[in-house]
């Protein structure tokens, strides 16, 4: 069963703007795949509609089987738990260690105190963040920032990880880095949708691509189309 | 990492998140209070002088109420009876008043314990004694059962009655004027509470500005509304109990000014009478009320933000 899945989904903005055009798709548990297109292709706003800070104008949109048409109130805050999101600027809180940054979700989801501790902790090794877990985010490099956004993204266990051009500040060296570490996440079962346009990249990775085009699905290209 | 979530569902499990959540939000608040102490100097006291405007107004009602107690008790009327009324016919009279259906006690004073009364009182027994004769009439005093505005009415058609002495009409002026300041202490405790419900508000909304990008930031992790309003919840309860502490304390601190010179005025007419401040109860009344007032004006402000951002963008 797929976890996720676009059924002729459409976006409009007023003025009016299609966004995104009729677009189906779905993705499996554990799916890594690359979501591409120049700007203004719809790409962010597809992630948006994963995550509902945005609604479909028309079509369904299905995370795990659940119409995200019928999420609304509190259960629009209980499904974005279950999505994890990471964005090119980090959106991490700047008055707060990397520590409590790592820590908000699983303290907005009511896990024990005692509990954090112990995932923080163990999140941060994964990402190599062990020994900077009370600097403030504002020390740390670009790249270590990033490291800190995935880090809070992989520590509620998400069922869908969402990269909005997650490498987009970053030399190839430390791009490759954070793709490594999404790719070790979809290994261990999450799914995970990367949002980039940076074509060498998704070459580089050998796996599924989605390409946008003025809010069209274009292609849908598998791993083993991909040339070497 | 599996992608199985953890089952945090057990009650004891769920009641100590949401008392860790309470904690974070109780601590996170008072972290904010005390890091910008001018901030929240001027904001407790624009906040305190408002609530203690009517507290002030409060305690002067009280003490102005337990007077006209007093006098509420001194409700006895005395009837001066015409100089040719002997004291005979003055005691026939008391025995015709205490039939009355409206009269609780009927005391007659002769003009001999007029004047032994006035001789204790006053300074001006020797004058008397040069008149020779004791100039004073019988009295009767009276003790109504009710206000004695009617029977004063009814003593007055009696043709030995030379003066009804009756305090009612005062009495009625005064209670119309606690009543009229009993109506103002209202208007003036609500005006001030939506003052106070304002400023909290827009002291919350203002911090609420600065704090925008990591409200956003929590909702796109799943916070739900309650989660987010929470510190900004604890944030007005802290302003409004500071305030009402600081205006019990202003308040206090008037009275006590005050008292210092009400003392010796009262003592030159030797009165009993002393200042009384809040008891327990209106200070934990006061106290409970400005927090209430505090964490309302922050959910009002929360409330208008949150439906205002709902949804956030990505």
């Amino acid at each position: 069963m797929p976890v996720l899945r676009f059924d002729a989904v459409s976006k409009t903005y007023t003025g009016p703007h299609n966004a995104l055009n009729d677009i189906s798709f779905s993705v499996d548990a554990g799916e890594m795949l690359f979501v591409t297109g120049h700007s203004g292709a719809g790409k962010s706003t597809l992630l948006k509609l994963i995550h509902l800070s945005e609604r479909a104008t028309r079509g369904t949109v299905l995370v795990n089987d659940k119409n995200l048409a019928k999420v609304r109130g509190r259960q629009v805050a209980l499904h974005r738990r279950q999505v994890g999101v990471v964005h090119q600027d980090h959106h991490l809180l700047m008055d707060r260690s990397v520590f409590d940054n790592v820590a908000l979700p699983l303290l907005i989801e009511g896990v024990p105190s005692k509990e954090i501790g112990k995932r923080v902790r163990l999140v941060l090794e994964k990402v190599s963040l062990a020994s900077k877990e009370k600097t403030r985010p504002s020390e740390l490099s670009s790249g270590e920032q990033q490291r800190v956004g995935i880090a809070r993204a992989l520590i509620a266990q998400p069922l869908l990880l969402l990269a909005d051009e997650p490498t987009g500040n970053l030399d190839p060296s430390l791009a490759a880095e954070i793709m490594g570490l999404l790719a070790t996440l979809s290994a261990q079962g999450s799914s995970v949708i990367i949002a980039s346009h940076d074509l060498a990249l998704v070459k580089r990775m050998r796996k599924r691509v989605l390409v946008l085009s003025q809010g069209k699905l274009m292609d849908d290209i598998a791993p083993e189309e991909l040339a070497p | 990492m599996s992608t199985t979530r953890t089952n945090n569902s057990g009650f004891g499990a769920r009641l100590g998140a949401w008392r860790d959540q309470h904690i974070y939000s109780l601590l996170s608040s008072l972290g904010r209070i005390v890091s910008k102490p001018f901030s929240t100097f001027l904001i407790v006291g624009v906040m305190a002088i408002a609530m203690a405007l009517p507290l002030a107004l409060g305690m002067v009602l009280l003490n102005v109420q337990r007077v006209s107690g007093t006098v509420q008790a001194a409700r006895e009327m005395s009837v001066f009876l015409k100089p040719e009324i002997s004291i005979e016919q003055a005691r026939a009279l008391a025995k015709k008043c205490a039939e009355r259906n409206d009269v609780e006690k009927v005391t007659v004073v002769s003009p001999d314990e007029g004047l032994a009364e006035f001789r204790k009182l006053s300074d001006l027994a020797q004058s008397v004694d040069l008149l020779g004769s004791n100039p004073l009439p019988s009295v009767l005093k009276i003790r109504p059962k009710d206000d004695g505005m009617a029977l004063a009415e009814a003593l007055k058609q009696w043709p030995e009655a030379d003066v009804v002495q009756h305090d009612g009409q005062w009495r009625q002026r005064l209670n119309a004027w606690l009543s009229l300041g009993e109506r103002m202490l209202k208007i003036l405790s609500v005006l001030f509470g939506v003052g106070v419900l304002l400023v909290v508000g827009n002291t919350v909304r203002l911090d609420i500005g600065t704090r925008r990008e990591e409200i956003a930031v929590m909702q796109q992790l799943g916070a739900t509304d309650g989660f987010i309003r929470r510190p900004f919840l604890y944030l007005g309860f802290w302003y409004g109990l500071a305030a009402g502490a600081l205006a019990l304390g202003l308040s206090l601190a008037a009275g006590l000014a005050l008292d210092e010179r009400l003392r010796p005025l009262l003592a030159s007419y030797d009165s009993r009478f002393e200042l009384q401040g809040p008891d327990l109860m209106m200070v934990l009344a006061l106290l409970a009320s400005s927090a209430i007032l505090g964490w309302l004006g922050a959910w009002l402000a929360t409330g208008h933000h949150l439906r205002q951002t709902r949804p956030t963008d990505l």
